[in-house]
């Protein structure tokens, strides 16, 4: 009789305690954030075969060529670490490349696909705010891959250095000179600020392919894509002007004129990018007032997803 | 006794088309409601509007709160399941476990494992890989594991077979349901699900057509069969519909007194199916 009576009061025990239990908004972003790495898995697969063909590469590369000293300008001495730098840079290129058109491609699904599949209906019966759940997929575009692509981009040139070392010590390439701690510092630094910076730069793109996921019936891509190709063409055709096309060629590019304005491209080669990045004019960027127009738009924009989000009613 | 659902006036248009036109009703606690309708008939627009997922107006309130601006609040006290389409393809079973339990404060993952334990799906598959008939019953292990007071169900068990559907009904009355929670359930497989309502609302074009607790219509509606040469007699009685099998004819009558009728042939209380049917039939003029 105890015994029964116990399990029934534990049995009520937690529907009592349950109005109080709570899960932290944090907690919840973090469990949305893997959720959006499950799905979409593009996202972190894409930049690690990237990267893991670099290494390919440069693996029979090493294998294959050997490199004499006149190859290298090495006159310049303490610019050692900016080789790092630069071969960081290079590494990032086609790594920055692919997380761009994955993370586009993303952002147009994200909102897209749920509504498609009618998913949607099942994310919107547990105790998930639209708002946090747009949030979060902003925060995997705009946070999480990029800092996730920056660190492997850092991995992966620590690699080809080793790589290089390993050679070196064969004595098939010249040696890199010593090891420059503060240098490095100075110049990943200065790759996570253009990181920053390039994400504060680009966040109404992101923004505006989340509106369009959220909104298109059908054809995201097209429907994002179009206007801002068509629009210019339409302009020049019908009015003889360009302001369209001259806008969104400036909120492509604007921002590294701004950031590289102070530098200098002269005596060539890794001497220059490197002294670049200890040139680049953060204060300008960062007080640059387009930046922040920019992220007020993307503010406005974000808003409008959730909202479409939210109440939207076709599934 | 609180309302778990008050609703009053509520009305919601597309286009030209009204999807609701003043409905009202209330559901308390402890209920089982079957919302019953042909297609087309408002029923899960009244459901979406529960669940704040579409606009409307008229006056609504789902466990004292407004679904158009509390829907985060009420999501941790409702639970609902569209139907067995809606889990996404990519999601692994283990995932939909840990995305839950990650997101929901009152989902218990050990009794959602126990009850998959119980059937044919593993941890590891991904839904895609799943038949119709698990996926629902993957949605039904989270469900059961959430400990919700309000569940709504939009024809849970559509295109699935008889075994299967038999099963989920059974798993939700001996597993789930108590007084504490309540249920609303809309199918088209009413026959088979009867016997689980204790309260029914038919809907059609929007309006309601009936309203009542299965307790009243036993009291309010009574179903006549005698042989076709006794029926001149019974229609004095105004039926408001019958219906011509084998020789016999099955009328049902509305506030008739088993003395009124008992003489004429053989009565009983009207199954839930036949008083749908007869009242979506019945013509506007009778």
């Amino acid at each position: 009789m105890n015994s029964t009576f116990a399990a029934a009061a534990a049995e009520d025990a937690p529907r009592q305690a349950a109005p109080s239990a709570r899960i932290g908004t944090a907690n919840t972003l973090l469990m949305l954030v893997r959720r959006e790495l499950w799905e979409h898995r593009a996202l972190w697969v894409a930049p690690l075969v990237v990267a893991a063909l670099m290494v390919l590469g440069a693996i029979v590369a090493s294998l294959k060529f050997h490199l004499t000293h006149s190859d290298m300008s090495r006159d310049e001495g303490p610019e050692g670490m900016a080789m790092f730098a630069v071969m960081q840079s290079a590494v990032s290129m086609p790594l920055s490349l692919v997380t761009l058109i994955v993370v586009g491609f993303y952002l147009l699904d994200c909102l897209y696909t749920e509504r498609k599949d009618r998913s949607i209906l099942f994310w919107k019966s547990l105790p998930v705010s639209d708002d946090l759940t747009v949030l979060s997929k902003l925060l995997v575009a705009l946070v999480v891959v990029p800092v996730g692509v920056f660190a492997l981009g850092l991995l992966l040139s620590l690699l080809f250095v080793g790589i290089w070392q390993v050679d070196a010590a064969l004595g098939r390439v010249p040696a890199i000179p010593g090891w420059d701690m503060l240098g490095w510092l100075k110049a990943e630094i200065a790759l996570l600020l253009c990181l920053m910076l390039g994400v504060l730069w680009y966040a109404p793109f992101a923004a505006y392919l989340l509106v369009v996921s959220a909104w298109a019936r059908r054809n995201p891509f097209l429907w994002s894509t179009l206007p801002p190709l068509l629009a210019p063409i339409i302009e020049r055709v019908s009015f003889g002007t360009h302001f369209l096309g001259d806008f969104l060629r400036y909120r492509m590019f604007g921002i590294w004129g701004t950031l590289f304005s102070h530098m200098h491209i002269g005596r060539g080669r890794a001497s220059a990018l490197s002294s670049g990045f200890s040139q680049l004019n953060v204060r300008a960027a960062i007080s640059d007032i387009d930046l922040w127009l920019g992220l007020a738009v993307t503010a406005a924009l974000v808003f409008a997803a959730i909202r479409i989000r939210r109440y939207r009613d076709d599934s | 006794m609180t309302a778990v659902i008050e609703a009053r006036g509520l009305a919601k248009s597309y286009g030209a088309s009204r999807a609701l036109d003043g409905v009202s009703f209330s559901v308390e606690s402890g209920r089982i409601l079957g919302l019953i309708g042909p297609n087309g008939a408002g029923k899960t627009t009244a459901l979406k509007a529960i669940l704040g997922l579409t606009a409307f107006s008229g006056e609504l309130r789902v466990l004292g709160l407004d679904p158009r601006t509390q829907r985060d609040a009420l999501m941790r006290e409702v639970c609902f399941m569209a139907d067995v389409a809606v889990l996404p393809r990519w999601l692994r079973v283990s995932q939909a476990l840990d995305f839950v339990s990650g997101v929901h404060p009152r989902f218990d993952r050990s009794r959602a494992a126990d009850f998959l334990r119980t059937t044919d799906i593993r941890m590891a598959s991904r839904v895609r890989e799943l038949s119709k008939g698990m996926v629902t019953q993957l949605h039904l292990a989270l469900i059961l594991a959430i400990d919700a007071r309000l569940l709504v169900l939009d024809e849970p068990t559509l295109g699935l077979d008889l075994l299967y559907r038999r099963k989920f009904y059974d798993t939700l009355l001996n597993d789930y349901f108590d007084k504490e929670r309540t249920i609303l359930l809309t199918t088209h497989q009413v026959e088979e699900v009867e016997n689980l309502f204790t309260d029914v609302i038919f809907i059609n074009h929007g309006r309601l057509a009936l309203s009542a607790s299965v307790e009243d219509l036993g009291n309010r509606y009574q179903q006549l069969t005698l042989a076709a040469e006794q029926a001149p007699r019974a229609r004095a009685l105004k039926p408001f519909y019958e219906r011509e099998v084998f020789g016999r004819v099955a009328m049902l009558f509305e506030g008739r007194s088993a003395a009124e009728l008992g003489g004429l042939g053989e009565l009983r209380t009207p199954s839930i199916a036949d008083l749908f049917v007869a009242k979506m039939q019945r013509t506007p003029s009778t």
